[in-house]
């Protein structure tokens, strides 16, 4: 099961096709074109055809591929067969991301905000008035409250680097990503337990229990490839899943787990392990610390104690545990990616890395593996220092154990909204759009309404935007001169992507890189921006000039060799230099070293718990107003089950409302078999204010607007999945 | 200079490993600029919820047959077979009477209210001409369709042929002779229908005589 790059695509067409993608690059063809346009305004005049490389943008996978583009204009899509990450293929969105560049709904020049917020009454400005307006702000935010009254939020872009270069030398320490509504709790789990965050070799195993994962749908690559590819030769799955999601539907076995749960399946299957004696002896014994203190502690967690608490039949349980067992170490738990459900999430986290431990499915073929990353070089910065500045993050001391570096926008909100213990009253977000993605919608509209000033920077008015006081537009991805991404991923393919324009940038839209370089021109601060993206390329590529090469030549830099047994002989980072079993740091900050059940609050009568994801055709909220993919998805649906649907009166495709404590939306019900009868499911990205995304505008219901905040207590990664709902007919 | 055979392109499609991620319909609409609200290639999902029967996604598109109902039914040759076993429509020639739509036994046509004339899949023969596989193929995540030359022995079309673990879909009483084969496991190959014309005109007698059921 070698991984080859795509072999359908002939030599010769491929060849020919990197050859013309290399001599574009050489003439510096895109680049030189970019310029002469900026200077002129005028559209390029090209009869010819080019291909050039690129990397997706349509979600965080960053996959390669190649645009074609006829006499100036993208006319398609193509995967790199280069990029093993993506093993040569680009999904549907991929496919879509013409319609990011030619949209209707993009943003085309500044606006500044003229009604009350939210009345979508904008003023058109020139770039210098809405830099200069931008840059007086953040002077007067900075001198009356302190540098670090500015928050910074920028989501996973190549180009957020330097929105976090810019907030560091602006002076705010209040830098926070997408990553607290995702998947912190995970990475919080996997590093206090192998004191690295691994990557899943799918591609090997044999055996993988995914619980809460939808691989086939929500696309990770390459783990969703991979899993095809491992079934194909064999490998079971074993899905856990309150829904009959497509991947519970392709694997061996799905079991409708109560949903919170998950900790109790996994203790228990530790407990079948340590109990039969299951467990991998001397990779115990030599690698990780605490086997005793865990042997106690899952005695009480037995298989007929979990069956109670999942709903999934004790002897499965045991099956499951032992099957998993005899496949290891080519087995494992898999960690999944999105990890913001429950109050526990890190907790529950920490049992899927504890039983892969067990079973010593770490750095072997086939489990969990770290993989080499490439090291890029830097331009460093030496950021000045206010000496007026608070002490510390303002979320800091709200969660147990806050990743610094991430802060969490759920805790920053309520600091926000609460004033304490400092006031913030400037935000600037860059392709980020917490409006939909943060729960409880109506809180970020309340800690928006703290500010005093608030800019976003992105492509199309996001419901984020729709808020701001001042709305910049931003190059799509195909548009863009990008700095070197170097990427983890498992089994033979991390490597090094990149972007150069495939086209000149339409409208008014400029790079955030070139934005904060201006504002940091208005605000005195132009030395530590004193560089160009090549210059920073150059920086990047200082040792690695074979990377250079690849990239030119291939459009993609993917790391030789294998991707197992890299680990070997070295300490782990952790306090014990062994895997924690046992996390005596956990201990000493008050947090359990062990997991620790506690069952979910039960579902009250006459409610539901309400559960969110997405599909193929959904990147969060940044892709359901695509032309092209709002045709596969024109709104959302709630899923429920058909004798709760009964009692309520319900047909599929009735219009019902959804209520929380927090907030409600009206939306088509899908009365399936697919959701157990205590639980309704929504996809995100629908719901929006915005009335600039008119493909999706009126359509569906918005998760954050249903969702309650409820945050891990260990990571402050946002709990999604702790809401209870009424579900009602509309009448009419 | 040795003389090469004509080529017959086939693709060969493994339903079991179809994830229903859409892919390869956007890649065909970009690339075929198939307006808004219409498809070439399609995915037929089978749920299941049996222990022994498993859920299957059908990817499905033009078969290309080689004994093709939508050329028998069309009234001025503008649909046509072609020398590489691709079925051809000539936009030109094509008055739109939409004969074609209807008489395709797998719903493959749809007329192009744009261009007001019959279009379907044709394995993307823009991209063949440039040595390019069709859009479908090549974007797939699971690599569920392999394109090649069935006249080729060599190719992995025809290898897969010739083991002889493929089926293909035919139509109730009339096997039109598809050159798109699925995994003889595929669930329920039962989605071609009697090929029909509008209104009281019927399919050619000789049609239906050629074509014996087999």
């Amino acid at each position: 099961m070698a991984v080859k790059p795509r072999g359908n695509l002939s030599r010769r067409g491929f060849m020919k096709l990197s050859g013309a993608a290399a001599a574009c690059a050489a003439a510096g063809g895109p680049t030189r074109v970019l310029h002469a346009l900026v200077s002129t305004g005028k559209q390029p005049i090209e009869n010819d055809t080019r291909s050039v490389f690129s990397a997706c943008d349509m979600c965080f996978n960053k996959c390669g591929l190649i645009a074609r583009v006829e006499k100036g204009v993208v006319r398609k899509l193509d995967p790199n067969p280069k990029s093993l990450k993506s093993r040569g293929m680009l999904c549907a969105r991929g496919n879509a991301g013409i319609k990011q560049l030619y949209d209707p709904d993009r943003l085309k020049y500044p606006l500044l905000r003229k009604g009350p917020r939210g009345e979508g009454r904008w003023q058109r400005l020139t770039w210098d008035q809405a830099l200069d307006h931008a840059a007086e702000q953040m002077e007067r935010i900075g001198k009356e409250y302190t540098r670090c009254g500015f928050l910074f939020m920028a989501g996973t872009d190549m180009q957020s680097t330097f929105v976090h270069r810019f907030a560091e030398a602006y002076g705010s320490y209040n830098i926070i990503s997408h990553e607290s509504n995702c998947l912190l709790s995970r990475n919080r789990a996997f590093l206090d337990t192998f004191g690295v965050v691994p990557t899943p070799d799918v591609l090997h195993s044999r055996y993988i229990i995914m619980p809460g994962a939808n691989r086939f749908e929500a696309l990770v690559t390459p783990d969703s490839m991979d899993l095809m590819t491992a079934m194909q030769y064999g490998c079971k799955l074993v899905v856990l899943d309150p829904r009959y999601t497509k991947t519970a539907a392709l694997a061996n076995e799905w079991h409708a787990i109560k949903p919170g749960t998950d900790m109790a399946f996994f203790l228990a299957v530790a407990h079948v392990i340590i109990t039969e004696a299951l467990y991998d002896k001397k990779f115990v014994a030599e690698m990780t610390s605490g086997i005793e203190e865990l042997r106690e502690h899952v005695k009480p967690y037995t298989p007929q104690w979990a069956s109670r608490e999942t709903d999934i039949p004790a002897n499965d349980i045991k099956r499951i545990a032992r099957e998993l067992a005899s496949a290891a170490p080519t087995a494992m738990v898999y960690p999944g990616r999105r990890s913001s459900d429950y109050q526990d999430s890190t907790q529950i986290r920490r049992m899927y890395a504890i039983v892969n431990a067990l079973l010593g499915n770490w750095d072997r073929k086939g489990g969990l593996i770290v993989p080499q990353k490439v090291k890029a070089g830097d331009i460093s910065i030496d950021a000045p220092w206010y000496d007026d500045n608070p002490e510390d993050r303002v979320d800091a001391g709200r969660a147990q154990m806050m990743f610094d570096e991430e802060g969490s926008f759920k805790h920053t909100r309520d600091a926000v909204i609460e004033g304490k213990p400092y006031p913030i009253k400037g935000w600037m977000t860059y392709k980020t759009n917490p409006m939909q993605t943060g729960a409880n919608r109506n809180k970020t509209i309340q800690m928006i309404h703290k500010l005093d000033f608030m800019l976003s920077v992105d492509i199309t008015m996001s419901d984020t935007a729709w808020l701001a006081d001042l709305v910049l537009p931003a190059p799509s991805y195909l548009e863009r001169k990008d700095p070197l991404s170097a990427f983890l991923a498992s089994s033979t393919c991390s490597g090094v992507i990149t972007r150069n324009p495939v086209v000149p940038a339409l409208f008014e839209s400029k790079p955030v890189f070139w934005i904060v370089k201006e504002l940091a021109k208005r605000l005195d601060l132009s030395e530590h921006f004193d560089f160009t993206i090549e210059d920073f390329r150059k920086a990047q590529l200082k040792e690695i000039p074979e990377v250079a090469r690849a990239i030119k030549e291939d459009g993609v830099y993917n790391i030789a060799g294998p991707s197992y047994g890299l680990h070997k002989g070295k300490p782990f980072r952790t306090r014990s230099k062994k895997i924690e079993l046992y996390n005596s740091r956990y201990a000493e900050n008050g947090v359990d070293p062990m997991p620790v059940y506690t069952s979910p609050a039960p579902v009250p009568p006459n409610r539901f718990r309400i559960v969110v994801g997405r599909n193929a055709y959904i990147t969060q909220s940044a892709s359901t107003n695509n032309a092209l993919l709002w045709e596969l998805q024109p709104e959302n649906t709630l899923w429920l089950h058909p004798r709760p649907a009964e009692k309520l009166g319900i047909q599929d495709q009735d219009m019902v409302e959804v209520k929380s404590s927090v907030g409600k939306g009206r939306l088509k019900a899908r009365v399936t078999r697919d959701t157990r009868p205590d639980t309704v499911y929504m996809d995100t990205g629908f719901g929006v204010l915005s009335k600039g995304l008119r493909n999706i505008f009126g359509k569906g219901a918005c998760i954050a607007e249903v969702l309650e905040d409820h945050a891990d207590r260990v990571s402050g990664n946002m709990a999604m999945h702790e809401t209870f709902v009424r579900v009602t007919k509309i009448e009419g | 200079m040795k003389q090469r055979r004509p080529k017959k392109y086939g693709i060969v499609i493994d339903a079991t490993r179809c994830i229903d991620c859409k892919a390869c319909l956007i890649a065909c609409k970009v690339e075929n600029q198939v307006p808004e609200g219409f498809w070439r290639n399609w995915i037929r999902p089978l749920w299941s919820r049996e222990p022994n029967l498993k859920t299957e996604f059908q990817p499905r598109q033009c078969m290309q047959c080689d004994g093709p109902a939508c050329v028998q039914a069309c009234p001025v040759g503008a649909t046509y077979k072609q020398s590489n076993g691709l079925v051809a429509i000539d936009p030109i020639k094509c008055i739109g009477c939409g004969n074609c739509v209807t008489a395709c036994p797998y719903g493959a046509r749809y007329r192009n209210p744009v261009s007001r004339v019959a279009d379907k899949c044709d394995f993307c023969q823009h991209r063949l001409a440039r040595d390019e596989e069709p859009a479908c193929v090549v974007t797939c995540p699971t690599q569920a369709r392999i394109f090649g030359d069935l006249n080729d022995p060599r190719s992995a079309v025809s290898q897969r042929v010739a083991a002889g673990d493929l089926v293909r879909v035919t139509a109730p009483h009339v096997d039109t002779r598809p050159n798109i084969y699925y995994n003889r496991e595929t669930r329920q190959i039962d989605w071609g229908v009697a090929p029909t014309l509008p209104g009281n005109v019927h399919m050619p007698i000789d049609f239906w005589n050629q074509n014996p059921k087999r």
